[in-house]
């Protein structure tokens, strides 16, 4: 025999592979330097995609068990065992991807015993790991028996009505809550999916597809493995490949299993029908209706979302001819799945896009590791397939096929056949290529250091004269109209800008007053001493132990005191920064700001004074001239002389700055 | 319970309460000035504290130590606590890194130590180090211009309240915190409408007030369910006995199913 699985699981592999070496980086690295996480959107693709949706599709080992051990539909029984095994894998997987998602992976037992009752999360969890187990209790006696230990596989078959209902108890509280967990966030996460009745929501939705999952594996395994039992006995007969199955119309028979998913996947379609009232009705009655109408991309995802979920799945098993044929009924159980996990992404993710002002994109990682933990979890799945009971008693016949397969080269020569003619052979010639290249893809040192990226300095915007007239707010109580054209023609134009406009700072339009007049009364130094060691030090890529201690020379001339009146100027390095203006003064050098007070007033007072005399209009240099609140003629004291050209730093304002 | 009256109006940007945090927080204050040109909103891990421009004003951003936190109340470990003297508490001993107060918190406070491999959560902590020394947090005391002021969150009320009694040509009758999201112990009085521009909406009722009635209903769900459950099993079983007048042969078929 020939194993057909064998390229299925090369794929699977080389995903798992991938994801073994994004597991290390993220590791090695942490967080910021694998992840495109940020703070506006904490939250991404391990926890929505792998642990809400994961979690989500799994749901199918808790519904067969009510169908089977509660209301005692004997005819689903053959699903119990592969239910409960996706409900494992499905957990497992999740449960390690949240390990690698949060930020100390080593103190994820925290919650067990650190308490919060008042934390969804924390109920979540305890869920979660107790439903594990139950899955554990659940799938042990099929392992059990393989190993011929029947003792203990006796003893849990007694239990199991127990443990199931044990268990669909728990799973009806997490997968709400897992609902609930996104309730924190009123007026954040978009109308269209915020309501009061998402825990409700969430576990409908969840019920269904988790049995439409359950039907969609068997239809899986059965195109691998056995597919007589549901694509006829004709198949069997014609030994057609697995990969095309006979046309839905030329074939006479049914696989002896066709009714049995068609009734699971009839139980799927009714809770779902009830999930889609349900959403419509919570639509209604919100009035969040409304936004659907407005051509955002939100409504188009939930338009999506809704279709795949509720109406093509719905639409496809009112169909005789598609309810019939296995791709069909394939079909009608893959949308729900599909629409499951999209629904997940928009509560978890894209509903949050809008609020958060930012957008995600997961990064190569994210996507390797994500993919590659369900990658081995397939792995898993094929293997406990192939050597336990799980949908059939059959594994000894696939055990002796699984061993021996014909390899994709041995056409080409023998080399490649002896090569390749074992799984552990394969893997590991896999290994050789996949693991090099993905961590030439994934090595975080290549994607930037971390979170910190380089960004574009803006000039400032003052450079256009569309800003006629500014309010100066000062200190708040007084506000100064500030004629900003008139004083650049008097200041010679558009080149002057420079001359208030010193700092082009990344995300800053224009200059605020405060970048240098940090102090309302005294001159304060604007200039970093520390980071401009660091910056030269790596600019001049000089070597050695401590490099910015080397970088003195660079701006201070040897054998001159070191001191800020013999230090470079400016403009000397930072020419290009300033551009298109004009150079300013070499004077600008090192300068120190003066208070905020004094320079607001020598923006204008100067003039004001001149006028004052020519015009002899003596009011013109009293305070309510500009601040109309003001009742003074006089100020209480007078403006501190501007200091701006006084090369002078303080050893009280350059710790001030340093701190700053 | 203390807590901060911020008066927008007095504040005039020039940002010695985030320098003054800075420093008092023990940071580097290199990767603080990197974090200033570059955080998009202003705050990251290394700024517990910002100025934030709504409309021609600089509005202090900064946790508001609210009454009834939505961090304190989604952390799954309880690492973020309300105490009852004001401030909202990090334990980052217990913290395991979900990030879920990020995504709770209504004013979008918490920071994360992105480049570190061991990060945790940063973010104001209302100098609680300070306060036990008797000193006043770090911004209020480093605000030339009064604008913060600092005191039992009571007393602060009554204060805020009489300036806007006062001046009410210069304050909106509004003080922001007193009531949204449940109430913070960080207080604003504006001239300018915060909650229109640049500044989160806020709803009057807090977060755990629409989890807590849910979450302390969890354990009667799941015992309902529970039993419900049981109590369907047994009725089922016993239809069907009474249907099939033999009880002993359906027992033995469910067990040769369940060892298949």
């Amino acid at each position: 025999m020939i194993d057909h699985t064998r390229k299925i699981k090369d794929v699977l592999w080389i995903f798992a592979l991938a994801g073994a070496v994004a597991i290390a980086f993220r590791l090695w690295y942490g967080l910021g330097a694998t992840t495109n996480l940020s703070d506006q959107v904490p939250w991404g693709l391990w926890k929505i995609l792998n642990m809400v949706a994961g979690v989500a599709l799994s749901t199918g080992g808790f519904m067969v068990g009510f169908l089977v051990y509660v209301l005692k539909i004997e005819r689903l029984r053959p699903l119990v065992k592969p239910a409960i095994l996706i409900a494992f894998l499905g957990y497992g997987s999740s449960g390690f991807a949240l390990l690698m998602d949060i930020g100390l992976p080593h103190r994820f037992w925290h919650p067990i015993v650190m308490w919060n009752e008042q934390s969804f999360l924390f109920e979540v969890t305890w869920c979660v790991m107790l439903y594990f187990t139950v899955t554990i209790i659940e799938l042990s006696p099929t392992v059990l028996e393989r190993l011929h230990i029947s003792g203990l596989a006796r003893f849990l078959h007694r239990i199991a009505p127990g443990v199931v209902i044990v268990g669909i108890s728990l799973s009806c509280l997490h997968h709400s809550s897992l609902g609930s967990l996104f309730l924190v966030t009123p007026l954040r996460l978009h109308a269209l999916w915020y309501t009061r009745l998402l825990p409700l929501h969430f576990i409908v939705s969840a019920m269904g597809a988790g049995l439409m999952v359950v039907v969609l594996v068997k239809l899986v395994y059965a195109r691998l493995y056995d597919p007589d039992s549901i694509f006829g006995p004709e198949a069997a007969v014609r030994r057609i490949p697995p990969r095309t199955p006979p046309g839905k119309n030329e074939t006479p028979y049914e696989g002896r299993d066709m009714p049995m998913l068609r009734q699971i996947a009839m139980i799927a379609c009714g809770i779902l029908s009830a999930g889609f009232i349900l959403r419509v009705a919570d639509l209604l009655l919100t009035g969040a209706y409304e936004s659907l109408f407005h051509p955002t991309w939100e409504s188009g995802l939930y338009a999506g979302e809704i279709l795949s979920l509720y109406v093509i799945p719905i639409i496809l098993m009112t169909i005789p001819a598609t309810r019939n044929s296995p791709s069909g009924l394939g079909a009608a159980a893959f949308f729900p799945a599909l629409g499951l996990v999209a629904n997940r992404l928009d509560v978890g993710i894209f509903g949050y896009f809008r609020s958060a002002g930012k957008t995600y994109a997961p990064s190569a990682g994210e996507w390797a590791l994500s993919l590659g933990v369900v990658a081995a979890a397939g792995l898993v799945f094929l293997f406990l397939c192939e050597n336990c009971s799980v949908f059939d008693t059959r594994w000894e016949d696939r055990l002796a096929s699984s061993r021996r397969f014909n390899s994709a080269f041995d056409k080409l020569s023998g080399i490649w056949d002896r090569a390749l003619r074992t799984g552990l052979r394969r893997v590991t010639l896999l290994a050789v290529f996949v693991v090099p290249l993905s961590w030439a893809a994934l090595y975080p040192p290549f994607h930037g250091e971390g979170s910190v990226r380089a960004i574009p300095v803006i000039p400032p915007r003052a450079q256009d004269t569309e800003r006629k007239v500014l309010t100066i707010i000062g200190d708040g109580r007084m506000p100064v109209v500030f004629k900003h054209s008139e004083l650049q023609k008097r200041l010679g134009g558009k080149k002057s800008c420079v001359k208030c406009h010193h700092l082009s700072l990344p995300h800053d339009h224009s200059t605020a007053c405060y970048r240098c007049h940090r102090d309302m009364e005294s001159p304060t130094l604007i200039f970093n001493h520390a980071a401009h060691l660091d910056a030269v030090a790596k600019d001049k890529k000089l070597k050695g132990a401590l490099p910015a201690n080397r970088s003195c020379s660079f701006c201070h001339p040897p054998g001159k005191p070191k001191t800020a009146k013999t230090a470079k100027p400016c403009m000397e390095c930072h020419e290009k920064d300033m551009s298109p203006a004009r150079k300013p003064p070499e004077a600008l050098a090192m300068a120190t700001a003066c208070g905020y007070r004094a320079a607001l007033h020598k923006t204008c007072l100067d003039c004001h004074r001149k006028e004052a005399k020519r015009l002899n209009k003596p009011e013109m240099t009293e305070c309510r001239t500009c601040h109309p609140s003001s009742k003074r003629a006089r100020p209480k004291r007078a403006p501190q002389a501007p200091q701006i050209l006084k090369a002078r730093a303080s050893g009280a304002a350059r710790r001030q700055n340093a701190g700053g | 319970m203390i807590g901060i009256l911020v008066d927008v109006t007095k504040c005039t940007g020039c940002e010695k309460c985030v320098a003054a945090c800075v420093q008092a927080n023990h940071i580097d204050p290199v990767a603080a000035e990197l974090d200033r040109a570059t955080a998009k909103d202003g705050l990251s891990a290394n700024l517990f504290c910002a100025l934030e421009p709504v409309k021609g004003r600089y509005v202090r951003k900064a946790c508001m130590h609210c009454i009834e936190p939505a961090c304190a109340a989604a952390c799954p470990v309880g690492a973020l606590v309300k105490t009852p003297l004001g401030p909202v508490e990090y334990d980052p001993t217990k913290c395991i890194g979900c990030r879920y107060c990020m995504l709770a918190c209504p004013y979008d406070i918490p920071r994360y130590e992105w480049n570190r491999t061991m990060p945790y959560v940063r973010k104001c902590t209302l100098c609680v180090e300070r306060l036990k020394e008797g000193k006043r947090p770090a911004c209020v005391e480093a605000c030339p211009h009064e604008a913060l002021s600092f005191g039992d969150r009571d007393l602060l009320l009554r204060k805020a309240r009489a300036l806007i009694r006062r001046r009410p040509k210069r304050y909106l009758p509004r003080i922001w915190g007193a009531s949204s999201w449940g109430g913070a112990s960080v207080l604003y009085v504006s001239d300018v409408d915060l909650s229109a521009a640049g500044w989160p909406r806020t709803a009057s009722a807090s977060i755990p007030s629409i989890t807590d009635p849910l979450i302390r209903k969890t354990p009667v769900i799941g015992l309902t369910v529970g039993f419900g459950l049981w109590a369907l099993m047994a009725v089922i079983k016993r239809r069907q006995k009474l249907m099939s007048g033999n009880g002993k042969t359906d027992v033995k078929t469910d067990r040769e199913a369940t060892g298949d």
